[in-house]
């Protein structure tokens, strides 16, 4: 019961958000990142925590929605959600190929191959002409049932309705028969095996149904930049921040991918932004004239990916389980 | 063009991949980690190779004398304060943290040495000569060969022949049986991540006169020496040097034959079909992933 009410309320709060804080582009833009990264990690923990299967190469299901839904804008001017079906349809094929071929090794090998699978992706689509290669596609125009897409905020609860559906999908998996089969694989794969669990099948599973909502993130994105080029989209510095999210908020939990995206994506946003060295400098930690000050100002904004490197490496050495698995054992 | 121009200059270059598949190779034999900071250890070999020459006058290949035992060392300590504390970890905390690591050396050169690439350019940087048969040779390439030649030699002879070397190899071959033999594995874990270390950033020093020196320019050589790694089959010191080759061999015919834009895809291609049709890799023991 308890637990029901507070999910009526975190969903009313986040529901009522965008009208509370008004028309503030910035901050809804931020809220927007914030959902989708929430959303790309919970869809990546389906694989990568329940099922203990750790895909490195998370950002070719997001390339696939993103550039399938903006080719066919761009040439065709087809229905946007039917991109994004279709989007999705491309997505699960790259995953059983994935699949296929990486299901039947284990350990290294499996995040090995999820890499070289993004990488051949992300390079034959800056190869290709149709996808627009190193420049990209800008789609300049787009509508839905007359919405008003210019505005950020159907894309705020686009986003809130994505995670919320995988947030859903996550917890029946959890208390499903399917769950607990990716659990034992994730826990023993011979045990599980020798239980009678179909390995591949419940693996591939997993990936189909963790590529098809990242796919789905992937178009709604692209419809919310409206360019998207290989080192958005496909790059695997977004696979990494993928895992890092959930790594963060703990990986195999339901809630872990969210709050690691509170906790990350406006921190990313801070430093790029370089609030944090104005911060810095406003406080009097370090005066605006000096060596340091001057460093921070000019610096600061290209060190966000260091500092995503230094949480990494704090992260694994004290919190392999993450701020969900210190509250828990602090409980 | 002649056939036999983009095989010996795909040799030439597959030697320098060697170099930095066998560093990698032996870190994962005996510790059985999966190090992706290795690219950004070879960028780092570029660096010092590019202020050495910069900074002290010293020719890029003689500068190895000091870039080694440096790479050695940094490699040791990394070991010691990060590495060893997830040897009993599972892979992917291991992955994880290598990979952090990776973007804490990449991001700050970039912070230090900024986006700008550098070029090492010594007065024999674009000379070659020409051999019968109308095959050109650059002399860049067949300079690190050679050294690159040398080094593999050394590296075989002692771990062959020493009492280090060998007690390297019997952690390799099984952690646990090792340490009741009384061989200090965690020892043998520091020097052989320093070992690898080193090869790295011999590697990247090598090519430093031949390519673009960049903070990012480990990304693409960490996942050459991983499909060399799998190629060779992972923890195979031999198969590595014989998938180093290889991989330069596709790439220069790949390049010569297709275009330069889809060489990678090729070596990745291969990669997949490796682990689709030999997962154990050439050399590789079977049922060993």
């Amino acid at each position: 019961m308890k637990q029901i009410a507070l999910i009526a309320v975190l969903a009313a709060t986040a529901v009522s958000l965008p009208i509370v804080m008004g028309e503030n582009p910035y901050i809804t833009g931020i809220m927007i990142s914030v959902l989708m990264m929430a959303a790309l990690s919970s869809a990546w923990n389906i694989l990568g925590g329940y099922a203990g299967q750790f895909s490195f190469g998370h950002a070719a299901y997001f390339g696939a929605g993103a550039y399938t839904t903006l080719i066919l804008l761009t040439l065709y001017n087809l229905n946007p959600l039917l991109c994004m079906a279709i989007g999705i349809v491309v997505a699960c094929i790259i995953a059983l190929i994935t699949g296929s071929i990486v299901f039947r090794l284990r350990g290294h090998y499996f995040g090995l191959a999820s890499i070289a699978v993004a990488e051949i992706v992300r390079l034959s689509v800056l190869n290709f002409e149709f996808t627009g290669g190193a420049q990209g596609i800008l789609l300049s125009d787009v509508s839905l049932w007359g919405i008003d897409l210019n505005s950020k905020n159907p894309f705020y609860y686009g986003m809130l309705l994505v995670l919320a559906v995988t947030l859903g999908i996550t917890a029946y998996l959890r208390k499903s028969k399917t769950g607990y089969y990716l659990q034992a694989i994730r826990e023993d794969q011979d045990a599980a095996a020798s239980l009678g669990i179909n390995l591949s099948f419940y693996k591939n599973k997993a990936l189909i149904i963790s590529a098809a909502l990242t796919s789905v993130l992937g178009s709604l994105y692209a419809l919310y930049i409206r360019f998207i080029d290989t080192s958005a989209v496909l790059d695997l510095r977004l696979s990494i921040e993928i895992i890092l999210t959930a790594i963060i908020g703990g990986v195999g939990t339901l809630w872990g991918p969210v709050v690691g995206a509170l906790l990350l994506v406006p921190l990313a946003e801070m430093l790029r932004s370089n609030v944090l060295g104005d911060l810095l400098v406003k406080a009097g930690l370090v005066s605006e004239t000096s060596a340091i000050g001057i460093f921070l100002k000019g610096n600061l904004a290209h060190a966000h990916v260091l500092v995503y490197g230094i949480i990494t490496v704090l992260c694994i050495l004290y919190l392999p389980k993450g701020i969900l698995g210190l509250f828990r054992r602090v409980k | 063009m002649s056939f036999f121009q983009p095989l010996l200059s795909g040799i030439l270059t597959g030697g320098v991949y060697a170099l930095a598949g066998i560093g990698m190779s032996l870190v994962f034999g005996v510790m059985n980690i999966s190090n992706f900071a290795h690219g950004d250890l070879m960028m780092l070999g570029m660096y010092l190779a590019f202020f050495a020459f910069t900074l002290l006058h010293i020719d890029p290949y003689v500068s190895l004398v000091l870039i080694i035992p440096i790479a050695f060392l940094f490699g040791y300590m990394m070991e010691k304060v990060f590495i060893n504390r997830v040897i009993h970890h599972p892979h992917q905390n291991q992955i994880l943290l290598t990979i952090g690591l990776g973007l804490i050396m990449s991001n700050t050169a970039l912070l230090a040495f900024t986006s700008d690439p550098k070029i090492l350019t010594t007065s024999y940087s674009s000379s070659a000569f020409n051999i019968p048969g109308d095959i050109s040779i650059s002399v860049p390439l067949l300079l690190s060969f050679l050294i690159t030649s040398v080094i593999i030699a050394i590296l075989y002879l002692f771990l062959s022949k020493s009492s280090t070397g060998m007690a390297l190899r019997a952690t390799s071959q099984n952690r646990e049986a090792a340490q009741l033999m009384g061989i200090n594995v965690a020892k043998m874990s520091a020097i052989a991540f320093g070992i690898g270390t080193a090869l790295a950033a011999t590697a990247g020093a090598l090519i430093a006169p031949t390519y673009y020196i960049h903070p990012l320019a480990g990304h693409s050589f960490l996942l050459k020496a991983f499909t060399i790694c799998v190629l060779g089959g992972l923890g195979s010191v031999v198969g590595a040097g014989v998938g180093g080759i290889i991989i330069g061999v596709v790439e220069a015919m790949s390049s010569t034959y297709l275009s330069t834009d889809w060489k990678d895809v090729i070596v990745f291609v291969l990669f997949l079909g490796v682990l689709l049709f030999r997962p154990q890799g050439l050399f590789g023991k079977k049922g060993g992933q």
